[in-house]
Order: structure tokens, then C-alpha cells, then sequence
């Protein structure tokens, strides 16, 4: 029982993670990023050939650097983001919105083949197993104090990262990202490098994809293609349109409704007679649902987007989040109803 | 010698033409106006201008510095501010929010500047928390030269910034670039309501089928056949 409420808390905590990744990168910026569970696997395998030692049987891998949480952790947020910097310079220069966002999702589906089939550098299909529990020998932990333990470590990770973000996202840097959001020419004009933001954005974004992946890896002390099929993506697209575009609090709540209670919970209930794995394809399709519900009767979200205030000629107004919003999201939806499909159904993750 | 040069710009979308061999000036403290028939290439003119189109020939130089091949983003910091023609505000971020992105040329914090402009437009002052996307079509164009003073340009160019407004509305924002003009700015205006920007330019450049058809003061340019020149009948060169 601790197991399974200790496991759910930790893909709470993760997900927020990944989710506020996501939201500066999408809600704040406006990059449709749908190659962004590749930043999270990439965190996650440079994660674990950093933790893990040169030489193990049976697995191949690069690396090997047996280094200590959170020295391996954070080597892969910077792998992430290095992967990031890449792609950003192929891409962004000249792509935006839709067919950056193709480009993307073509690009995740490449480097997801690549890391299935070539097993030199992250063991190709098999992944990596046997990733050592961080601090479990220096503590002491059984292998259930270990997800306690994990569990909350992720939830502190994730309360510093929730800080930085706000700090981001508050700050003139965070102005500038939804001023290229709305309108990029107009950003231009008013003297903003809309590459460079752009740029800041995904780096920023990805840092917190690759610190998730890295927990993730260390949490179920294996990794390998399965839990990265490229549909993924719209999993953490579904946590930020459900919890609210654009606002970090809304990432929790998202992260709380679909990831803990829509994708995780259902697992645990027991199989329907004569229909194993019944249940998990139903909670996909529920997924798919819950989305297309909420872009349709609230695509501001649970959570919506704030106005920002700042005090002031003692003027006070209401927030209001109503206008505005429709052409991103219908745009966004159009895109997910493309691929959704595929994504959730075949895949049975 | 004037705030803005333009010699013998060339520009377009693409490969093909649009305006052609433009030569406009403007001074400080004084209005220049553009007007001519739809399509007849002003948007496109301005758009070039603060480098969102890169002209195929010619120059242009803002206090003597050539910003012809500039990325566009780093024109602003040359003393060149723009108001694009529609939807010209960030329509999610509130009126302070959308000032503060244009403060970024002066060092600091923009607070004092924003300020100043809120003394200037009370309109916004009042509704400095609201979502930009909620003010009326005036007032977001209010907001969008606001938001382009914030960086005190030398120059500003405005595309249209009475369009679709009422013509109480025309008044006040044609009262705000008239004073724009004595705070030491040459300002550029596109215009469509010929009789408007006849009353309140110094300087008027009518354009027509991306050629500067006729350019000269205010009153002399009030006395030609208009109507002919805006339907391509008439074939006058220059007034002054
Ligand atoms: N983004 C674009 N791509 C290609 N051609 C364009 C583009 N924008 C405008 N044009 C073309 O350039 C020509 C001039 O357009 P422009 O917008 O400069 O005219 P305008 O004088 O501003 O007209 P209006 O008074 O209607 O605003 C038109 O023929 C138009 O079709
Ligand atoms: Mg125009």
C-alpha cells in the first residue's frame, strides 16, 4: 500500500517537472514542442550512464561515470539541454508554429528509432536496468523506504524547481517569452531577438525535461524505449491543457488529475476478469477524452493564465482569462486530433 | 539633416518588387504623411523601414546610421520605434506588461518612463491592469504608440493608427501624434483619410502602385486632382 502511494506521489512530482518544461517552453513561449518526451529520455539515459558504473555485463553503454546523485541527475538536465541547443538551431531559425512542431515530432520519432535500434550508446531496445537507488546504501533504505524516500526527495527537487520557474516566468526574461508567444514580429520590432528567446526557452524547458527523466530512471532504476514512445508527449501536452496553459500552479494540478489519477491509479486496480490490460487501454482513450473535453468547454484550463498585476494607481480589476485564448488552442487541438490517434491507441504503452 | 533618410528604396515579398526606388525624409518635430489607394504599398513601405522586409536596393539611415542590412532587431536601439498597422498590441498581456516590453532601449527600470506616458494617455492609465485584448480598437492603438514612445525613439513610424476608429476617436489619436511630434520626434504616418492627413502633415508622399506618385507640403499637395491621382489618371510628377 505505501508502495503504490509513494509511487504516485513520485510521478506527481515528476510530472509537475516535466509539465513546467513544457509550459514555458508551449504556454509561455508558444513553441509547439511535441518531440519533448525525446529531452526526457535523454535526461533519463545520460542520467543513468552517468550513475552507473564503466562495466556491466550484458549492457552496453557509453559513459559510465558511477558519479552520485545529484551530480548524474543534473548532467543529464544539461544533456537535455544540450540536445535542446541542437535542435533549436536547426529548427528554429526558420520554422514556426505547425510546421515546427511536424519538423519536431518527425525528429523524436528519428531519435527514438535510433536509440531502439543502435545499442552501443543506450543499449538499444533492452535500456538500461540495474541503475543504482541513489543514497539507498549511504541511508540505509529497504527497497520500500527507498520509494518513501525518492518519493519526497523528488517532491523537495520539485519545490526548488517550481521556485526558479515562477522567477522565470515573473521576470522580464518570462515577459518576453509570451510577447514572442503573441506576436513575434511585433516582439521583433520592438527590439526582442525572437530566435535567441526562443532559444532561452527550449534550453530552460529541456534542463527541466532532462532533470525529470533523470529522477524518472533513478526511480525505476531502468529505462529503455517503452517508456518513451514518442505518444508520451501528448501525455505531458494533456497535464498543461488540463492544469491551464501558462500557469505553473495549474502544471500541479495537472500534473495531480491526469498523470496521478488518469494514467497511474488505473493501473493498480485490478484486471477485469478474462480482459488483461483492458483497464490501461481504456485509461488511454480517457486521456484523449479528458482533452478533448477541456479544449473544447475550458482551453484556458483548470488553472488559467494570469494577467499580471502590478500595484498601482490603486486600480483594481478582475482577472478575466476568457478572451484570447481560442486560436492557440484551437490550433493546438487541430494538431493533437492529427495525432492523438495513433499516439494513444497502437501504442498500449 | 533629418532623423530618417530613405535613398532609392527597393522592396518586396520574395523576389518580386513591391514599392520601388522610394526616396521619403522626415524630420523632427515634424509629421510626414503617406497616402494613396489600397495596396499602393505603405504597409509595406513601413514594414521595411523598421527592418521586418530587407530592401533589395537603396538605404536608409536613422541620425546618420545605416540600418539598411541591420538585423531587425536591433534597429530599435538606433532610435527607430514602429506601430504596426492591426491587431498591434499584445492582446494577453496586460497595458503595464505591454509598455514594460517596450521599455527595454533605456537601462533601468521602465517604471518612471511608464509614468510619464500614463500622463500623457490617461486612458491607459486607468485600465494599466487590463488585458490589453480587452481595450477598444482605440485604445489598443494608443497603447501600441505608447508602447513604441517607451523607448524614446527619434523616429517613429505609424502604419495606420486611426484605422476603423471613430472619428472622435481619429481626433484624440491625431492630437497624441501631433504632440508626439513637438517631444523631438519626426513621425512617419500611413494614412488612408487623405482629408485627415492633408489637415494635420507637414509633409505629404502619395504612393501609388508602389511608386511615390507625388510628394510635397501639406497645402500644395491639398490643391491637385486627388481623385484622378488616387485612380492612376493623372501623371504629375512632383508638386514642389
Ligand atoms: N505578406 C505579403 N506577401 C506578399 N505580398 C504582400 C504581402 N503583404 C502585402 N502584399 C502585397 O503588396 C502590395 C502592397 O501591399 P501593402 O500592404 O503595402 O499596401 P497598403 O498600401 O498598405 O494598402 P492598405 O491601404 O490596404 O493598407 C499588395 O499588392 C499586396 O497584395
Ligand atoms: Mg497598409
Amino acid at each position: 500500500m505505501t508502495y503504490y502511494i509513494f509511487t504516485l506521489v513520485f510521478f506527481l512530482f515528476d510530472y509537475f517537472i516535466l509539465a513546467m518544461g513544457l509550459n514555458i517552453q508551449y504556454g509561455s513561449t508558444g513553441i509547439l514542442n511535441f518531440a519533448y518526451i525525446g529531452f526526457v529520455a535523454v535526461g533519463a539515459y545520460v542520467t543513468g550512464v552517468a550513475a552507473m558504473p564503466a562495466n556491466v555485463t550484458g549492457e552496453h553503454y557509453i559513459l559510465g561515470l558511477g558519479l552520485p546523485f545529484p551530480l548524474n541527475t543534473l548532467l543529464g538536465g544539461v544533456a537535455a539541454m544540450g540536445l535542446a541547443g541542437l535542435v533549436a538551431l536547426i529548427t528554429l531559425r526558420r520554422l514556426r508554429t505547425d510546421y515546427l512542431a511536424i519538423v519536431l515530432i518527425s525528429l523524436s520519432l528519428v531519435f527514438y528509432d535510433f536509440c531502439n535500434n543502435d545499442v552501443s550508446l543506450f543499449n538499444g531496445a533492452d535500456g538500461l536496468y540495474n541503475v543504482p537507488e541513489p543514497l539507498t546504501r549511504a541511508l540505509g533504505l529497504s527497497s520500500n523506504g527507498f520509494i518513501i524516500f525518492f518519493a519526497c526527495l523528488t517532491g523537495v527537487v520539485s519545490l526548488l524547481m517550481w521556485l526558479v520557474m515562477s522567477r522565470i516566468m515573473r521576470a522580464p526574461l518570462g515577459r518576453t517569452f509570451r510577447a514572442v508567444r503573441d506576436d513575434h514580429v511585433t516582439a521583433a520590432a520592438l527590439g526582442k531577438d525572437t530566435f535567441r528567446m526562443q532559444l532561452k526557452s527550449m534550453l530552460i524547458g529541456s534542463f527541466f525535461a532532462g532533470i525529470g527523466g533523470g529522477l524518472l530512471i533513478q526511480f525505476g532504476g531502468s529505462f529503455n524505449p517503452t517508456a518513451w514512445l514518442p505518444g508520451e508527449t501528448f501525455v505531458v501536452f494533456a497535464v498543461l491543457i488540463v492544469g491551464g496553459a501558462g500557469n505553473n500552479m495549474g502544471m500541479f494540478v495537472g500534473a495531480l488529475l491526469v498523470e496521478t489519477l488518469l494514467v497511474h491509479l488505473p493501473a493498480f486496480l485490478p484486471d477485469i476478469p478474462g480482459h488483461p490490460g483492458l483497464i490501461e487501454y481504456f485509461d488511454l482513450a480517457l486521456v484523449g477524452l479528458v482533452l478533448m473535453v477541456m479544449l473544447w468547454f475550458r482551453p484556458q484550463g483548470i488553472v488559467p493564465e494570469r494577467v499580471r498585476r502590478t500595484p498601482s494607481f490603486g486600480v483594481s480589476e478582475k482577472p478575466e482569462h476568457e478572451a484570447g485564448r481560442l486560436d492557440r488552442t484551437t490550433a493546438l487541438a487541430a494538431a493533437l486530433g492529427a495525432v492523438e490517434p495513433a499516439a494513444g491507441a497502437e501504442e498500449g504503452r | 539633416m533629418p532623423a530618417l533618410q530613405t535613398e532609392n528604396v527597393t522592396a518586396g515579398y520574395g523576389k518580386t518588387p513591391i514599392i520601388n526606388e522610394i526616396s521619403v525624409d522626415a524630420e523632427v518635430g515634424r509629421i510626414t504623411t503617406i497616402i494613396g489607394p489600397n495596396g499602393a504599398g505603405k504597409s509595406t513601405f513601413a514594414k521595411t523601414l523598421v527592418g521586418i522586409l530587407k530592401p533589395m536596393a537603396g538605404r536608409i539611415l536613422v541620425n546618420d546610421v545605416d540600418i539598411t542590412r541591420m538585423p531587425g532587431h536591433q534597429i530599435p536601439r538606433h532610435g527607430l520605434a514602429y506601430v504596426p498597422q492591426n491587431d498591434n498590441v499584445f492582446k494577453r498581456m496586460s497595458v503595464r506588461e505591454n509598455l514594460e516590453i517596450g521599455g527595454f532601449v533605456k537601462k533601468g527600470d521602465p517604471a518612471a518612463r511608464i509614468e510619464e506616458l500614463f500622463e500623457i494617455f490617461p486612458d491607459l492609465a486607468k485600465a494599466h491592469a487590463k488585458k490589453a485584448g480587452l481595450l477598444s480598437g482605440g485604445q489598443q492603438n494608443l497603447l501600441a504608440i505608447a508602447r513604441a514612445l517607451m523607448a524614446n525613439p527619434s523616429v517613429i513610424v505609424l502604419d495606420e493608427p486611426t484605422a476603423g476608429l471613430s472619428p472622435a476617436y481619429t481626433s484624440v489619436v491625431w492630437e497624441q501624434i501631433a504632440r508626439i511630434a513637438q517631444l523631438d520626434t519626426a513621425v512617419v504616418v500611413v494614412e488612408q483619410n487623405v482629408e485627415r492627413a492633408l489637415k494635420h502633415s507637414d509633409l505629404v508622399h502619395i504612393f501609388v502602385a508602389g511608386r511615390d506618385h507625388v510628394h510635397g507640403p501639406a497645402q500644395e499637395i491639398s490643391a491637385l486632382d486627388l481623385p484622378s491621382i488616387f485612380l492612376g489618371r493623372s501623371h504629375s510628377s512632383e508638386a514642389a
